[in-house]
């Protein structure tokens, strides 16, 4: 039970970060730099209630809106390139976030811990939940409630005038601007929100580890959170959650084959590309399946490709 | 002179020569992308397993370091023509982010592979040029960085003369240029990028033999540290430029360095990393490259 816990609360953690790339996706961009937004709201969160003796709503929040605060300040000149060029720059911006928790010391001793980022050690001693006496299946139901608000949020998000935009942007850049859309604007948007999705994300981790330093930020992280939007679909905010659900669930469940997981982890990968390059949920999926559902398709036509 | 001068020219020789392993990494990165258009994030992973491999016929049959040396070029360019066969031949056109994915799961297969059979464990590497600095002037210089610069300049003129003193060259940069065009006058480009992948794969095993060289050991970080300071190198000099990567390296190698000397080693990474993102937002074209993002 403690073991099923434990993988939900992962991929709990895990969708909200192939959410926030599925965002920054959606307007046509690719972010390896979404660990670094992780870990500056699990840094954030973590000092706030390990250090500054905050409630966990207020700490989360604080660790959401630096976060999306950062997400801004990088996005403006970083969302002025494209393609591949911004995914190397996020890359490099996740890695100067990593390096510089690496290079942090702001620690108190409180009973017998040292408590807050210790340069190398990391960020040992987040017992928030251990101190109130939130259990981990509380705590899963903490996870999936922000889980939930955020994918609430994003149902909205892809309904309203502004996911259309950000789909256009996707679409052709200069069309959309031409139709008057404030390209910038728009992808910068779409960056700040993943960015404090990312936030959340972290802030939701550090509490339920209790602990994190800069080797979990670093590139593993960043391909996890890019594969399970791109393995899963980007076609809907189903395709990242079915991808965290599927590739978590995936690697659990193959780990009593040792070796073998990640080399199968890997091979998946290279085959759904092969067949799906956009994933499983992609848009033709998408729309077969509105086409399954003749009241909403009456009620509102499908717009123009 | 003083000494700040004097140690600050001891780290630009450093730095210049490092610099060269550098630019290797890059040149192999740029070559690719200059060719496919496409990253290959698998390149880091193809040089550790050349450098893994070569140590096979060492621990086995106590082989030359000559022997070592050829094994992990060959099985670099193995690695490399799997690379291609995987994730690059049968990859339909259009999606830009589709080749990036799949190699990144070869990485992770090879990482992965490399891992299981070898228990995460670094392996030790001889020590052909010895261990003893040589004095020049009054500046020490370590033997294998000065193998780095020789082997460097050779591998660069070789390049240089295959792009553009042979046919194979020509037609290589035909088809960066454009691979449609290239295509009707009759280049086949799958030969071309087949055998732009043998060629980056040959200089992945030289890399792979001065990176674990230089570090003492094959590891397992390997194949991540290459491949971000590959990228850096690449953006720095400008996508897709093979000149631009020779420069980006040699800057890297000296600004790292010298960051080292003055501000401390754990400053080395993060200067990379801020100068990536600064000049890909101030200068995306890179130091020589014409193309805008």
């Amino acid at each position: 039970m403690e073991y099923y816990v434990a993988i939900g609360s992962i991929i709990g953690i895990h969708a909200m970060l192939g959410l926030s790339v599925y965002l920054v996706a959606i307007s046509g961009q690719m972010s390896f730099g979404q660990q670094g937004f992780f870990a500056l709201g699990a840094y954030l969160a973590g000092l706030s209630t390990a250090l500054w003796g905050l409630h966990l709503l207020p700490a989360l929040v604080l660790g959401v809106v630096v976060a999306a605060a950062v997400g801004l300040l990088v996005g403006f000149p970083a969302l002025r390139v494209r393609g591949l060029y911004l995914a190397i720059a996020t890359f490099g911006f996740g890695e100067i976030v990593r390096l510089a928790f690496l290079n942090v010391r702001y620690t108190r001793r409180i009973g017998d811990r040292v408590v807050g980022p210790n340069a190398s050690e990391g960020f040992r001693h987040v017992r928030y939940i251990y101190d109130r006496g939130i259990t981990p299946l509380e705590y899963l139901g903490i996870i999936l409630l922000a889980l939930v608000v955020v994918v609430i949020l994003f149902y909205f998000l892809e309904r309203s005038k502004l996911g259309a935009k950000l789909r256009a942007v996707e679409e052709d850049e200069v069309a959309a601007s031409m139709i008057g859309i404030n390209v910038t604007r728009v992808k910068v948007f779409g960056f700040t929100v993943a960015a404090g999705v990312a936030g959340l994300a972290g802030g939701l981790f550090i509490h339920y580890s209790s602990y994190i330093d800069h080797d979990m930020v670093a590139l593993p992280l960043a391909i996890a959170s890019v594969t399970y939007p791109i393995f899963g679909g980007l076609g809907s905010f189903v395709g990242p959650l079915l991808g965290a659900v599927a590739l978590v669930g995936l690697t659990e469940s193959l780990r009593t084959l040792h070796g073998a997981r990640e080399f199968i982890y890997g091979a998946l990968i290279i085959l759904t590309m092969l067949f799906r390059p956009r994933g499983i949920v992609d848009e033709a999926l998408v729309l077969r399946v509105k086409g399954w559902l003749p009241l909403r398709a009456a009620r509102r036509p499908a717009p123009a490709p | 002179m003083s000494t700040v001068l004097l140690d600050g020219t001891e780290q630009l020789i450093n730095g210049l020569m490092y610099g060269c392993f550098y630019a290797l990494i890059g040149g192999g990165f740029t070559l690719l992308f200059g060719v496919l258009r496409r990253f290959n994030l698998a390149y880091g992973s193809t040089i550790m397993a050349g450098a893994y491999a070569g140590l096979i016929p060492v621990y086995l049959f106590n082989a030359p370091v000559l022997v070592l040396f050829v094994t992990t070029i060959v099985v670099s360019v193995l690695v490399g023509l799997l690379v291609e066969f995987c994730c690059f031949r049968f990859l339909r056109k259009g999606h830009e982010l589709a080749p990036l994915m799949t190699t990144i799961g070869m990485l992770i297969v090879i990482d992965e592979t490399i891992v299981y059979l070898t228990d995460a464990v670094g392996f030790k590497y001889p020590a052909p040029f010895g261990d003893e600095s040589l004095a020049l002037g009054p500046f020490l210089i370590r033997p294998d960085y000065l193998a780095i610069l020789v082997v460097s300049v050779v591998s660069f003129s070789a390049i240089f003369y295959l792009l553009y003193r042979t046919r194979f060259g020509r037609a290589m940069r035909a088809v960066a240029e454009r691979p449609d065009a290239a295509q009707i006058l009759g280049v086949s480009v799958r030969h071309v990028n087949v055998l732009t992948f043998v060629l980056t794969s040959a200089l992945a095993g030289i890399i792979g033999f001065f990176a674990a060289v230089s570090v003492g050991s094959a590891r397992p970080e390997m194949a991540a540290w290459l491949t971000g300071k590959g990228l850096v190198v690449m953006v720095l000099g400008g996508l897709g430029s093979f000149p631009g990567a020779i420069v980006g390296g040699l800057a890297l190698g000296v600004l790292e360095f010298e960051a080292v000397w003055f501000l401390g080693s754990s400053y080395r990474d993060i200067l990379a990393f801020a100068i990536l993102f600064l000049v890909l937002i101030v200068r995306p074209g890179g130091l020589l490259g014409t193309r805008t993002a």
